[in-house]
C-alpha cells in the first residue's frame, strides 16, 4: 500500500548544527507512530518540516503521493496536515465551542452541519461540560485536547502531535491515549506523536521510531525497541527497567 | 426582558452570541433613534454639525473593523478619509457629465481609498508585516498623502484647501433634492450611516468577522489551520479603507471643504483616540465615541479658559481609558447591563 506520508533523505542543518540528517520515513493511512529520542535528537524539527514551519536543507516530502516539500504552512494545512504545537495554541478568548466552530470555517459547509460536527468533537475530546468556557480558563490538559479538536474540526488527515500529554495528570494521559487510538481506529486518521512519557508510549502499542542526533536509530514495536541494547544505551539508560 | 438560567441548565441560546461581539442591537436602536429625533426637536447648529460627527463616527467604525476585530492598529485612516474627500471635491469641480457628478465623486473616493488600502494591505500583509511595523507603515501613509496634497497645490489648492460644493441627490429622472439645507443633508447622512452600521455589524458576526477575530486571537494558529491570513487581513484593511473613503467624500461635501489636515497624522491619531474611548471592540461604541469626543472638543475648545488645555485633557482621558477601561465606553455600558443579557450558569 502506498504511504500517506513519505520522506526521503530529509535533512535540516541550522548553520553548523545538524538537527535532522538523511531521514527516510513512511507512514500508512490510519497508522499511529511514536517518534521518540533524547532531547536534541531532532523530533520537533522533523515534525516542523512536515508541517511546513521549517524548510528542509535537503530531502523531499510526499503526502498522498504528491510532493509537498515546498508548500507553505497554509497550503499544507489545506491538503490535510494538522499540527498540535508543544505549547497548546488555541483561541484563548473564545469558548471551546467557538474554537471548534472557527476551525471548521475553512471548510465550505452549511452552518448546521458545522455546528453538529463541533458538538460531536466536544464529546470526542471530553469537553462537553466546558463548551461555553473560554479556552483561557481550561486546564492545561483540556487545552491540549481542545487543540486536537481544532485539527478534527479542520478535518485533517494527518495529525502531528508534539508532546500531547505534557502537563497532564495520569488520568488525562490515559484518556489521551484512548483518544489517539480512537482517531486512528474509528476515523482512520494518521497520527505522528512525539512523546517522552514511556508509560504512555507502552500503552499506545504503536510502532516506534527512535531518533538519535538527527538520524534514524531504530524502528519497531515497543518490545523490540525495549530489548535493543543500543537503544537502551542512548535513550532508556543502560541499567533501568523499561 | 430578563432571562433566568437555572443552575446547571443548558444555556445554548443565551451564549450562542457571546464572545463574537454582538448584542448591541438594542443600544444601536436607541442611538440611531435619538439621532433621527434631534432635527425634530431642535434646529440650528446641532442639525448643521451632527452629520459631520456622524461621518467621523463612520471613520471610527472603519478602524474598529481593523483594530477591535482584527487587532491591527492603523494610523492611516485619515489618509483614506482624505483620498475620499479630495476625490469628491475634484470630481465635482471638473466633471461635466450627464450623470450626477457627486455620485461619481463618491464612487471615485470610495474606489480610490479601497484600491489604495487593498494594494498597501496586500504588499504589507503578504510580506508578513505585523503589529508595530504595520503601525509605522500606516503613519507614513498619512504623511505621504498629506504631503502629496500640499505639493500639488495647482490641483488641490495646497494649504488653502479645496472648496467642495454641497451635493444634490438625483432620485429619479425628474426628481432632484438639494442638500444645501442642513435638514435634508442631516437625514441623507443618517440614511447612509445606519445601513452601513447594520451591514458591517452583520458581516462581522458572520464567517468573515469570525475569521478576522481568529486572526486577532491567534494568527499562527489560523495559518496552521489553513486560513489564508494575509488575504483576510487585506480584505479587512480594504473594507476599512473603503468606509474611511466614503466618510471623507461625504464629509467634504458637507463641510464644503477638503484640507491637507484631513490626511494628517494628528487627525489619524484622533481617530484612534475616539475608538479607544468609545470602545475598540464595538462598532456602535466607536461611532458614539467619535460623536461625543468631537462634540466635546468643539464645545470646550470654544471656551477660552479651557482652549489650550483641551488637547492635554484629551490625552489624559485617552491614557486613563487605556489603563482603566480597556473596552472604552462600550465596555462600561456592557458591564452595567451585560450581566442580565449574558446570564449563564457556572
Amino acid at each position: 500500500m502506498a504511504a500517506l506520508l513519505r520522506t526521503e533523505g530529509l535533512t535540516k542543518h541550522f548553520r553548523g548544527l545538524v538537527a535532522v540528517e538523511d531521514l527516510s520515513f513512511a507512514l500508512a493511512k490510519g497508522e499511529v507512530r511514536c517518534v521518540i529520542g533524547p532531547n536534541g535528537s531532532g523530533k520537533t524539527t522533523f515534525i516542523s518540516m512536515i508541517s511546513g514551519h521549517v524548510e528542509p536543507t535537503a530531502g523531499r516530502i510526499w503526502f498522498k503521493e504528491r510532493e509537498i516539500t515546498r508548500l507553505s504552512v497554509v497550503r499544507r494545512a489545506q491538503v490535510g496536515i494538522g499540527r498540535k504545537f508543544q505549547t497548546p495554541s488555541v483561541f484563548e478568548g473564545l469558548s471551546a465551542l467557538q474554537n471548534l466552530e472557527l476551525a471548521g470555517l475553512r471548510l465550505a459547509k452549511p452552518r448546521a452541519e458545522r455546528m453538529r460536527a463541533s458538538e460531536s468533537i466536544l464529546e470526542t475530546i471530553r469537553l462537553v461540560e466546558q463548551r461555553d468556557t473560554p479556552a483561557q480558563f481550561l486546564s492545561h490538559g483540556q487545552r491540549q485536547w481542545l487543540e486536537i479538536g481544532l485539527l478534527l474540526a479542520n478535518e485533517v488527515e494527518l495529525l502531528l502531535l508534539d508532546e500531547p500529554t505534557a502537563g497532564m495528570t495520569a488520568e488525562e494521559t490515559a484518556a489521551t491515549g484512548q483518544l489517539v487510538q480512537h482517531l486512528a481506529a474509528d476515523r482512520s486518521l494518521s497520527v505522528i506523536i512525539i512523546e517522552h512519557d514511556i508509560n504512555f508510549i507502552r500503552e499506545l502499542k504503536a510502532p516506534i521510531t527512535i531518533l538519535h542526533l538527527g538520524r534514524l536509530l531504530r524502528e519497531g514495536s515497543y518490545d523490540e525497541i525495549a530489548e535493543d541494547a543500543q537503544v537502551r544505551q542512548v535513550y532508556l539508560g543502560t541499567t533501568g527497567h523499561a | 426582558m430578563t432571562m433566568q438560567v437555572q443552575h446547571g441548565g443548558h444555556v445554548a441560546a443565551a451564549s450562542s452570541r457571546g464572545g463574537w461581539m454582538g448584542g448591541e442591537d438594542l443600544a444601536a436602536m436607541v442611538v440611531f433613534g435619538l439621532l433621527a429625533a434631534i432635527p425634530l426637536v431642535t434646529s440650528g447648529y446641532a442639525v448643521y454639525i451632527l452629520p459631520q460627527y456622524m461621518l467621523l463616527g463612520l471613520l471610527a467604525m472603519s478602524l474598529v473593523i481593523l483594530w477591535g476585530y482584527g487587532g491591527i492598529v492603523s494610523f492611516g485612516q485619515a489618509a483614506f478619509f482624505a483620498i475620499g474627500a479630495y476625490a469628491m471635491g475634484l470630481v465635482m469641480k471638473h466633471a461635466a457629465l450627464p450623470i450626477n457628478s457627486a455620485y461619481l465623486g463618491i464612487l471615485a473616493g470610495v474606489a480610490g481609498a479601497a484600491l489604495v488600502s487593498l494594494l498597501i494591505g496586500h504588499f504589507l500583509f503578504s510580506a508578513g508585516v505585523r503589529s508595530t511595523y504595520f503601525v509605522v507603515a500606516t503613519l507614513a501613509l498619512s504623511i505621504i498623502v498629506e504631503q502629496t496634497v500640499k505639493s500639488f497645490s495647482d490641483i488641490t489648492g495646497g494649504w488653502n484647501g479645496l472648496y467642495v460644493d454641497r451635493m444634490t441627490l438625483t432620485l429619479g429622472p425628474l426628481v432632484q433634492l438639494s442638500l444645501f439645507d442642513d435638514m435634508p443633508m442631516y437625514y441623507t447622512v443618517l440614511a447612509v450611516v445606519v445601513p452601513i452600521y447594520v451591514a458591517v455589524a452583520a458581516l462581522m458576526r458572520a464567517r468573515f468577522g469570525k475569521i478576522v477575530v481568529g486572526i486577532r486571537e491567534n494568527e499562527d494558529r489560523m495559518l496552521a489551520l489553513g486560513f489564508n491570513v494575509p488575504a483576510y487581513k487585506t480584505l479587512a484593511f480594504g473594507l476599512s479603507g473603503l468606509l474611511a473613503g466614503l466618510a471623507g467624500a461625504l464629509y467634504a461635501t458637507h463641510a464644503s471643504f477638503a484640507h491637507p489636515s484631513n490626511a494628517g497624522v494628528l487627525f489619524s491619531t484622533q481617530v484612534v483616540i475616539w475608538v479607544a474611548i468609545g470602545g475598540r471592540h464595538s462598532l456602535l461604541g466607536a461611532f458614539a465615541g467619535a460623536i461625543v469626543v468631537a462634540s466635546l472638543s468643539n464645545y470646550l475648545s470654544s471656551i477660552e479658559a479651557i482652549q489650550e488645555y483641551w488637547p492635554l485633557v484629551q490625552g489624559l482621558v485617552f491614557i486613563a481609558v487605556i489603563v482603566l477601561f480597556r473596552n472604552g465606553l462600550a465596555g462600561v455600558v456592557e458591564s452595567l447591563f451585560g450581566k442580565k443579557r449574558h446570564g449563564r450558569a457556572a
